[in-house]
């Protein structure tokens, strides 16, 4: 019997993850000032102290509806384009998870994957853009190649991790398609993508969560 | 400022929660729904009325409205027989647009899009999200505004929306930049004497900047580069003559005049003026044209009659 995070399990780790970017944040925002608008860490941060606001309400709810909620509050929250694809990612998660209680090796495997689809949809972008979307979709290559391996669920996680830690190092080098980082001549060549740092921190927290508590 | 406007304009009301300016009366049609940031004032909330707009969202200055607010105004123009969205093409603009409209399709509202990229000045790109959407989007409002109003179904009045975007260009030139309230400098500066040719209504930079020209030749210039991209020739056409929020109407004038003369040596015949702030970039001096094509059944709706407060026909 492997992992099972349920919904409050899942508060937890949002709780964790929420922390830990507001520790990031001059560091994200010293980065994000060099190559865009600056404002990516307040308005992702301002998403997840929400959140945390609402851990009780969170707590009462079903996996389905619970990340269907998580989604509209990142949306609003957070604003801007970060915050229609945070919601879309959830919204869709939400969606395709109608039918599971809880998240286990196979359906977090879905829940991610499904993010990672939804924003590359909603945000018409695809991975080697300088994007959020590098990390997670290192993280999830990383993650199915490794459960298709036979890997044990300790080994799969520790693969999500590092897949997206490799995602955003890889931002590093790539220029930038889309957003304000684009508009400039050397494309932001040479910094990591600020979103990429994030989404970044939010799939290591999920990973250690794991790791630490539930194998 | 969305109060304010709902203070003067007895027909609309103002939903604070959802930063929405919506018609007081619900219409018994197809709902039209457009938005976007704050900064463009009269549009969008001012083309809320009438033959026009059933709702309006307002997001910060210069930045999207959020799903959640554009989902409500959608719910504030719905009465059942669907509505559609009139998109400005930024990609901010887009995703959380896109984004209500997946949500409303939840609640079981049918919503069409149309999305109105009419700024000749970028160069269509499959990479970037090409060109920008500016003052010809009123024509758009006007024309599907009418066809709803008309008793169109959300079909015929998505196409007709559709065709007014895709035959209608614009073209701006700035003669300076603006200030963002939220920062407090300008973002960019155009030196004295100077003007950009085809600057964003959010000061993107444009194509060139250049010495301050006269009426005679800035109308020559936005004439050429709208009739180079669609063909107007032996046309009626509807034009604005748009402020960008610091320019005299005075200037405006003066400007529509010089248009006037250089359409009619090109024949092609302008059968309705719209002179004055229509869509603005806070205080921006400077101004842009846009110039719609029309055939019968765009001219019968953008004359038919509308009410509000910043276009009032018949």
């Amino acid at each position: 019997m492997g992992f099972q995070i349920t919904p409050k399990e899942y508060v937890d780790y949002i709780i964790l993850a929420g922390e830990e970017i507001e520790k990031n944040g001059e560091y994200v925002t010293a980065l994000d000032a060099k190559t865009g608008d600056g404002d990516h860490w307040v308005n992702l941060n301002s998403g997840f102290q929400k959140l945390i606001s609402m851990q009780e309400e969170l707590k009462t709810m079903e996996l389905a509806p619970m990340l269907k909620k998580i989604g509209m509050t990142l949306m609003s929250a957070i604003g801007g384009s970060s915050g229609v694809l945070y919601g879309s990612g959830y919204l869709a998660a939400s969606k395709a998870l109608k039918e599971a209680g809880t998240l286990d090796i196979d359906t977090l495997y879905v829940f991610l994957q499904t993010e990672l689809n939804a924003i590359m949809e909603r945000g018409k972008a695809k991975p080697g853009w300088k994007t959020m979307i590098d990390s997670l979709y290192e993280g999830v290559e990383a993650y199915g190649a490794a459960k298709e391996a036979g890997q044990d669920e300790r080994q799969v996680m520790e693969a999500l991790k590092r897949g997206a830690q490799e995602g955003r190092d890889r931002t590093r080098e790539m220029e930038a398609v889309k957003g304000r980082a684009s508009y400039q001549t050397h494309k932001g060549v040479g910094e990591l993508d600020p979103g990429a740092v994030t989404m970044c921190i939010q799939l290591e927290c999920l990973s250690d969560y794991i790791l630490n508590h539930k194998l | 400022m969305l109060a304010g406007m709902a203070a003067v304009n007895p027909e609309v009301c103002y939903d604070r929660e959802g930063e929405v300016i919506y018609r007081r009366k619900k219409a018994e049609k197809v709902g039209i729904v457009s938005g976007g940031g704050s900064g463009h004032e009269p549009a969008h909330a001012g083309y809320v009325g009438m033959g026009m707009l059933d709702a309006a969202v307002a997001g910060n200055v210069f930045a999207s409205p959020d799903p959640a607010r554009i989902l409500n105004g959608i719910e504030h123009a719905d009465s059942g027989r669907g509505v559609l969205l009139v998109i400005k093409n930024y990609s901010g603009d887009i995703m959380n647009f896109e984004m209500a409209a997946d949500l409303a399709a939840d609640m079981d509202i049918p919503v069409r899009s149309v999305v109105v990229r009419d700024d000749v000045a970028v160069k269509e790109s499959t990479y970037s999200t090409g060109r920008r959407g500016i003052a010809g989007t009123v024509f758009v409002h006007k024309i599907a505004g009418a066809r709803a109003e008309a008793g169109g179904t959300l079909e015929e009045v998505a196409e007709l929306a559709q065709r007014t975007a895709d035959n209608v260009r614009s073209f701006g030139v700035s003669l300076s930049s603006c200030i963002l309230p939220a920062v407090g400098t300008p973002g960019f500066t155009i030196g004295e004497g100077q003007m950009e040719l085809g600057m964003g209504i959010h000061g993107e930079p444009g194509i060139e900047q250049t010495a301050m020209k006269q009426a005679s030749e800035i109308a020559e210039i936005m004439v050429e580069k709208i009739t180079a991209d669609l063909d107007y020739s032996g046309a009626e056409t509807a034009v604005i003559v748009n402020g960008l929020g610091g320019t005299p109407l005075m200037e405006l004038y003066i400007l529509a005049g010089e248009i006037d003369q250089k359409l009619r040596a090109k024949n092609i015949t302008p059968v309705k003026y719209l002179t004055g702030n229509f869509m603005t970039s806070l205080e921006m001096a400077g101004a842009s044209m846009s110039m719609l094509r029309l055939d019968d059944e765009m001219k019968q709706y953008l004359t038919a009659p509308c009410g509000t407060m910043a276009w009032k026909e018949g």
